[in-house]
């Protein structure tokens, strides 16, 4: 298993939002709020993480003149959560 | 945190992940109380409807692309207010979408050739009803679907048949009921089961 993206997922705020990430296209950060349980503050720090480590996609835009942001996974981020749940089963059933 | 206690988030983190189906049964009321109303009142006041060459055109192009609107703002609300687009939810959206876009289509190419659109109309809604319930497994709007589909095949065979009580019999049967059915629904969430539970 990728040592970088097992460290990245052990915490659990960061491994709810790519979970729930990896069923849906696109969400807001409300709805990733409900699911993580977790403050404000601590949620945008984590999904910075998983941004920066090109797991995540961050799509800024005006609605109405508001300002809002789209959180969706990206290619990599498919890839390292499916690797990362197989190594997981796998581990689990051994 | 342990192995089991990680596959335990991640089962947790998906389960929350639904589809909610609600508006779309609000949908289907919508579009089918709006043609029901409009077929009844053309069929009992052709006077008002007719009344000149275009004016009946105007009026089956013009209520609908008004509904088509309302729609479209009633289900960029709704998606902003649950927060979060499903696979399924994109794969019906572009469903009905392109539906859309048969509909002006068939009433473009029926209005060149002075042609009726309706049973052409009921049977891309057969069909695309049919779809629509076999993806996201609800039973009555499947069953609706080929009832309708049945009804429209058998009202080509009629060309008799006034095409007004067709569109109200049609749209009650096929969309009405299957879509308040969907909407009285008990649960209105669908859930994503992308992994076994353990």
């Amino acid at each position: 298993m990728n040592k970088e993206i097992e460290k990245l997922l052990f915490n659990p705020i960061r491994l709810k939002t790519i979970s729930f990430l990896m069923t849906v296209e696109t969400c807001t950060f409300k709805a990733l709020l409900d699911v993580t349980a977790s403050s404000k503050g601590n949620l945008s720090i984590q999904i910075k993480k998983l941004n920066e480590a090109g797991l995540v996609k961050i799509e800024k835009y005006f609605q109405k003149s508001y300002p809002t942001t789209d959180y969706s996974i990206t290619e990599k981020g498919k890839t390292s959560f499916e690797d990362f749940f197989n190594q997981l089963q796998s581990l689990k059933n051994e | 945190m342990n192995k089991e206690e990680q596959i335990n988030i991640i089962n947790e983190a998906i389960k929350q992940t639904k589809t909610n189906l609600k508006p779309m049964g609000y949908n289907l009321i919508f579009w089918s109380v709006v043609v029901i109303s409009m077929s009844l009142f053309h069929y009992f006041f052709p006077q008002i409807v007719q009344y000149s060459y275009y004016s009946s055109t105007i009026y089956w192009v013009s209520i609908p692309l008004l509904g088509m609107i309302y729609t479209t703002y009633y289900n960029i609300k709704s998606g902003i207010k649950i927060g979060y687009e499903t696979q399924l939810d994109r794969v019906i959206r572009i469903i009905w979408g392109v539906f859309g876009l048969a509909w002006i289509f068939t009433v473009g190419i029926s209005l060149l050739y002075k042609m009726n659109p309706v049973q052409d109309i009921l049977f891309l809604l057969a069909i695309v009803l049919i779809m629509t319930g076999l993806i996201v497994k609800f039973h009555n709007i499947t069953i609706g679907g080929i009832g309708l589909l049945i009804f429209t095949v058998y009202t080509y065979y009629n060309p008799g048949l006034n095409l007004l009580l067709v569109n109200v019999i049609g749209i009650s049967f096929g969309m009405l009921i299957p879509g308040l059915s969907l909407y009285f629904h008990k649960s209105d969430n669908f859930p994503l089961h992308y992994y076994k539970d353990e």
